[in-house]
């Protein structure tokens, strides 16, 4: 009998069913917070991009029930440096921001924390919290975040943990001051309003449990959902991670600011049942804004939500973070910088978090994990209207995931829950026309599974002058593949790639001046692929030439599938003789040529 | 019987066919069950019509028409059985229909996740060279030199449907006009939809999705829609027919065949009908609703008498923009699975024994428990079904819920059962209020109406988790789909996407676009032989707040445009956006993104007949059951026959009223009421 069997059958089974009604209770009560964001956000950024977080929280401050996005850090801790607890009260509301006041429960400035205790008689049981990713918070560029910051005074207006709201009055001083440092008002405002609309539902949610069920059983219901997330994440590693020790390091292109590569160092070990991610070794902090202040929590939710994606009945909480003891960080390192560092591009540094996560368990499972997967693109044009407004579009674009040791890798997504714009919505709001959006052919890397395709997407400009910020990662460093799979295509962004001088960009760079009738092309990475390609079924290369994704070229070198001449066919014969020949290498990494991860830690830490 | 006034309802679900046949006199309303043919829905078809005109001593000449509600399209798309189909797109999207909106879902595991296969694959896409700027301008007339390459193609490959979808040819459809006729010149056997026609309004994605969609379904509601007319005319009905649309509405055959997308919720879309028909005889205008059927449970909104839309429905996992009636579903009915997951999880659907093998008590083969057979074990529902044809074997019922949920859980099955109930009532109960929540909408303020062969025995649980005022049970709640068509409406959306930013109207754009639309409708009706007193022409707009990314419906006031009657909705706006999302600013600058029009062709709506008045005295209990109702466990409760209640009975709970179609489960502490209708209008005690 496993421990959770023998901790749960202790319970009665009528209450049991009480905690399955509160479990049940909780999840619509977020879902509502979240249906009341979308439906009442006014940027562009939560409304379409859908870029914000619902939680519950235990009276401790864990996650007990939330979005299953692996950005969350203690959501609650700076609160109470600054607020104790005996000092909150019923209709009480807590707002900041500050990634290095709260050590990483958000990791940049644009991303607004709200949080709302509830009551029971008096007691404080819970809280329900939302965060969003807002527009614009001042800074030194519309939009805040730049790919050229130096501080993170740069990046927009700082909020430690202020009460914005007590005993159900807003704090209008304060939320003036605010809204003075934004360059869209009208729009701030109504994320705002939006988001504590959503903590107020929650809070009325939260507290018809109580009366239905009574607080007891709603404290006890928030340990067991958090323990059942915990035992399913004990019982996937003990059976699928081998005690040992790992190691491996993932590169970052640069840092925006200068040219200069960085690389994140992960060991991982499990010895006496007890695992741990050990970054202390991750190069120094970065001069320009890919620094990550990371908390614990975000590699524990990466390797769970990992290792529980079959599981649908595993919900996110602080369970993860129960379950994987320990987490290191090297004060001073791009994983734990020193204010005032930079972090507007924190997501270059996380997904190579993620990377160097399966990278470690690729070698402890034979290869049982993803390849990588590149960081998600965004772009930047700011410019003046004919009326002299600000300009601003802001666009994430899709990259190619990594392929998975079950499935091909995702073609062209940007992320959990956020949607791109609708071509024909940029061209209506942004002064730019969208001339073609399509898959970059060959990025997914080559695999039995193949990697996921990034995209091309051609801007043109349509306003007198505009500025361009772009990041793109996984240039230098393409997304690797993992067990016989080969990397993932690059990246790139071209100015007017017809004529006879195109113009090629420093792919993490902002500042490019554009002007009328230049047309901007994005090439976005793709996925690292997943076992051989030659083991690839020769009518899923074939489907993929078919369909745009890999050309015939590729299907010949990379797969060893040759076509017919219409290329609408597979030449067996010539197939057949060309897999004969294949080369396997029994290194476990594939980034332009296989390798092993103690190949690429030659090197130590730069402090 | 004499005189033309019959009309006959035909909704064709999975498993079972229900027909109604009634007149308008009143005199007439039978109902029937049959079994569905799904390999040949058009036998089944028939066949019930055959049965519900001798049922009621019918000749086929009395019959004025014939109404439809089918799972044709819905089918079609779900198990991905339409038509072979390709699209033409403008040069450089070739790729946008496989990309989408490049979002892992949030519910999702980003590790785990598989995108959804689209309808068609980016090999059935083919690219023509041509571009129109989102204000109509063309800046690359279509070059169509290519066309023939392409025709050879999806000739070769056996193309039999193409659809049409060009960017931004809701604002300016020269082009694919031109090359819809030159296609039809070369391909005058395969049917072709134009995107400007199936949805002319912006967002490239979901524009080629619906017309995609609306291809693929083209060739497969063409021949239903011959075979349909064939057989009726074969027993001599002349009749008009109509099909249920996902509005709400009626459309013809004729039209079906061109835009079949619309009958991708038709059987939905009938139940809503008879939902909100039966809120309006019986006094009540705001219903929230849920129909439960045996694998899932749809959540909709009724409000001011209207049914309501939405064009934010997803099929499939594939969105359609199209104005569906907005429904929530999920995978809650007397079908689903009740299980233990290994961490003591107590699970019930959305995995569902379905119709085949279906619940443990059906004895066809299926051993896992479902909430039927915990419906069974309590008593709630009787030892058989559809009036005794159907038995229900409550020892299987028994051994499964034992051996899947009580021995697990270390309880008996009489609490496992009570959980298993209690945990898919919790699940509805957060449909519920998710489907008011997001409308800005406290459901106490609404009437709960369950429908469907399993919503009435979890009606008064439901209402009662809800706080709803009132719960309201239809006379016929097994079968309201077909009921429900009989108290439709011609119904048609026109729309297209005007943008007119704020401070910068121009209403005389504005009229024009509003004179062609109703232009369009008009004549739609009258090739519908809609006669003028018939018809009601509405207006709306979609409105947004500058710098939103969605938009929010109201109504337009009829007539010439000007600043007074933009600024009447306007201020519709502003009311609905703080009635929906709590706050509104006056200040703020407002939109107009889509301008609607739609017209309705009215006909008489049918309902069930009055029934008898009670004379004063008790109704009496045909017998009594042994049901759980709560922790107490059996008790004595009486049990009603739905066919004696009569208009005025009352009847306090704990009863049982069993029907053919339905049990309906009343509480202690509720009491029931009969009006003249047959409708059970039930209510808690304390609220009398």
């Amino acid at each position: 009998m496993s421990k959770s069997d023998a901790q749960i059958l202790t319970v009665k089974a009528s209450d049991r069913i009480v905690f399955e009604l509160i479990k049940g209770g909780l999840t619509a009560a977020r879902r509502e917070m979240e249906a009341v964001i979308t439906r009442t956000s006014m940027s562009p950024f939560i409304r379409e991009k859908k870029d914000f977080f619902t939680a519950i929280l235990n009276r401790d401050g864990e996650l007990v029930v939330s979005t299953s996005l692996t950005l969350a850090g203690n959501l609650l801790e700076s609160v109470l440096k600054v607020y104790p607890i005996n000092t909150m009260i019923d209709g009480d509301v807590y707002w900041y921001n500050d990634p290095y006041f709260t050590n990483g429960a958000v990791s940049h400035l644009p991303d607004m924390v709200f949080i709302t205790p509830v009551f029971s008689d008096g007691k404080l049981v819970a809280f329900v919290e939302c965060w969003g990713h807002l527009w614009d918070i001042g800074g030194a560029v519309p939009g805040s975040i730049s790919p050229t910051a130096t501080s993170v005074f740069q990046e927009g207006i700082m909020i430690p943990p202020v009460r914005i709201i007590r005993n159900g009055i807003r704090n209008e001083e304060v939320f003036r001051i605010f809204i003075q440092n934004t360059r869209f008002p009208d729009l701030l405002e109504g994320d705002l309003n939006s988001i504590m609309a959503a903590c107020d539902l929650g809070k009325h949610r939260v507290e018809a449990i109580i009366k239905r069920h009574g607080s007891i059983a709603l404290e006890q219901a928030f340990e067991e959902i958090i323990q059942q997330t915990q035992f399913a994440i004990e019982s996937e590693i003990s059976n699928r991670i081998p005690e040992g020790e790992w190691f491996f390091r993932d590169r970052i292109d640069s840092d925006a600011v200068t040219d200069d590569s960085y690389f994140i160092d992960l060991a991982m070990t499990h010895k006496n049942g007890n695992l741990s991610l050990d970054f202390s070794q991750t190069e120094k902090q970065a001069t320009g804004p890919i620094n990550f202040v990371m908390h614990d929590s975000v590699p524990k939710f990466m390797l769970g939500l990992f290792l529980t994606q079959h599981d649908p009945n595993v919900g996110m909480n602080a369970g993860f973070q129960r379950a994987i003891s320990d987490v290191k960080t090297r004060p001073g390192s791009l994983l734990n910088p020193i204010s005032p560092a930079p972090l507007g591009l924190r997501s270059h540094s996380m997904f190579r978090v993620n990377s160097c996560l399966f990278g470690a368990l690729a070698q402890a499972t034979d290869g049982k994990s993803s390849a990588a997967s590149p960081v998600y693109v965004l772009y930047y044009l700011r410019g003046k209207s004919a009326s002299g407004g600000e300009e601003l579009c802001i666009e994430g674009l899709s990259v190619g995931y990594g392929a998975r040791s079950f499935a091909d890798g995702l073609d062209a997504v940007y992320y959990v829950a956020q949607e791109n714009y609708p071509i024909e919505f940029a061209e209506m709001e942004f002064g730019v026309e969208i001339e073609s959006f399509s898959f970059h052919k060959d990025s997914g890397g080559p695999g039995q599974y193949r990697g996921g395709c990034g995209i091309v997407r051609d801007v043109r400009v349509l306003l007198d002058e505009m500025t361009l910020g772009i990041r793109i990662d996984n240039c230098k460093y393409p997304a690797f593949g993992v067990n016989g799979g080969l990397s993932g295509g690059e990246g790139k962004v071209i100015i007017n790639p017809d004529i006879s001088k195109p113009v090629e960009l420093k792919p993490l760079s902002d500042g490019n001046k554009l002007k009328y009738g230049d047309l901007v092309r994005i090439i976005t990475p793709g996925g690292g692929g997943w076992g051989s390609p030659y083991d690839r079924k020769a009518s899923d290369v074939l489907n993929d030439v078919l369909d745009g994704k890999v050309s015939p070229e590729s299907a010949k070198k990379d797969y060893g599938v040759v076509l017919t001449k219409d290329q609408r066919n597979v030449n067996e014969t010539e197939t057949a003789k060309k897999r004969k020949t294949v080369l396997t290498s029994k290194k476990m990494f594939h980034r332009r040529d296989f390798y092993n991860a103690t190949d690429d830690r030659e090197d130590t830490y730069k402090s | 019987m004499e005189g033309k006034d019959f009309s006959i309802a035909i909704d064709i679900g999975g498993t079972f066919t229900d027909s109604v046949i009634a007149n308008k006199k009143g005199e007439v309303f039978k109902v029937a069950k049959t079994a569905s043919t799904p390999n040949n829905p058009s036998q089944g078809f028939i066949k019930s019509v055959t049965k519900v005109l001798k049922l009621a001593g019918v000749d086929p000449s009395s019959v004025e028409v014939v109404l439809h509600g089918s799972t044709v399209v819905t089918n079609a798309i779900l198990e991905n059985k339409s038509a072979k189909t390709a699209l033409i797109t403008t040069k450089g999207f070739r790729h946008v229909l496989e990309i989408g909106r490049a979002e892992i879902p949030r519910e999702s595991n980003l590790y785990g996740w598989i995108k959804p296969n689209r309808p068609i694959k980016p090999r059935d896409i083919f690219e023509i060279s041509e571009r129109i700027r989102h204000d109509g301008t063309i800046i690359l007339p279509i070059d169509i030199s290519n066309l023939n390459n392409i025709v050879k193609v999806l000739k070769e490959e056996h193309y039999n449907a193409v659809a049409i979808s060009l960017m931004h040819s809701y604002a300016n459809p020269t082009h694919e006009k031109k090359l819809g006729k030159e296609l039809r010149k070369l391909l005058p056997n395969i049917e072709i939809s134009l995107s400007f026609e199936v949805l002319p309004i912006f967002r490239e994605y979901e524009r080629a999705m619906a017309t995609v969609i609306n291809a693929s379904v083209q060739p497969i509601v063409g021949s239903y829609m011959k075979e349909l007319t064939s057989e009726l005319e074969n027993l001599k009905i002349t009749s008009p027919l109509f099909i249920m649309k996902s509005n709400g509405g009626i459309f013809t055959p004729k039209e079906a065949a061109k835009y079949g997308v619309h009958m991708a919720l038709s059987g939905p879309a009938a139940g809503m009908s008879g939902a909100a028909y039966t809120g309006k005889i019986a006094g009540y205008k705001n219903l929230i609703t849920i129909d439960m059927g045996g694998t899932s449970a749809d959540v909709a909104l009724v409000k001011g008498g209207m049914l309501q839309t939405s064009t934010g429905a997803r099929i499939n996992h594939q969105p359609l923009a199209l104005p569906i009636i907005d429904i929530h579903t999920i995978g809650a009915g007397g079908g689903s699975i009740a299980s233990v997951a290994k961490n003591g999880a107590i699970l019930v659907g959305p995995e569902s024994a379905g119709a085949t093998p279906g619940p443990a008590a059906y004895n066809l083969g299926g051993t896992r428990p479902t909430v039927t057979d915990a419906n069974l074990i309590l008593g709630r529902i009787p030892p058989h079904l559809l009036g005794g044809t159907v038995p229900l074997d409550e020892n299987a019922a028994y051994k499964a819920i034992d051996e899947f949920v009580a021995k697990p859980l270390g309880t008996n099955v009489l609490e496992a059962s009570l959980g298993i109930i209690k945990i898919v009532n919790e699940t509805m109960h957060g449909a519920l209020k998710l489907m008011s929540v997001e409308r800005g909408l406290n459901p106490a303020d609404f009437i709960l109406t369950a429908f469907g062969g399993a919503g009435p025995v979890h009606g008064g649980d439901l209402m009662r988790l809800l706080s709803a005022s009132g719960l309201l049970i239809p006379r016929y709640p097994g079968i309201l789909c077909a009921n429900g068509l009989l108290t439709t409406d011609l119904k048609y959306d026109f729309a297209l996407t005007k943008l007119q930013r704020a401070n910068n109207y121009d209403y005389n754009a504005m009229n024009l676009v509003f004179e062609d639309l109703e232009k369009s409708a008009q004549l739609r009706l009258s090739e519908d032989r809609v006669s003028l007193n018939r018809r009601v022409i509405n207006r709306a707009v979609d409105l947004r707040y500058a710098g939103q990314g969605t938009e929010l419906t109201v109504n337009f006031p009829p007539g010439l445009v000007t600043k007074q009657t933009t600024q009447t909705a306007v201020k519709e706006f502003h009311d609905l956006h703080k009635q929906l999302y709590t706050f509104s600013d006056d200040s703020s600058p407002v939109e107009i993104i889509n301008l609607r029009v739609q017209a309705l062709g009215k006909s008489d709506h049918i309902g069930p007949p009055l029934i008898m008045k009670s004379d004063g005295n008790e109704p009496k209990n045909k017998s009594v059951r042994r049901v759980v109702i709560d922790q107490a466990g059996y008790e004595n409760v009486p049990v009603f026959n739905r066919e004696t209640l009569l208009d005025g009975h009352e009847i306090l709970g704990p009863a049982i009223i069993d029907q053919l179609d339905s049990t309906t489960l009343i509480l202690k502490d509720q009491k029931l009421k009969v009006d003249k209708f047959g409708n059970l209008l039930i209510r808690e005690c304390t609220n009398e």
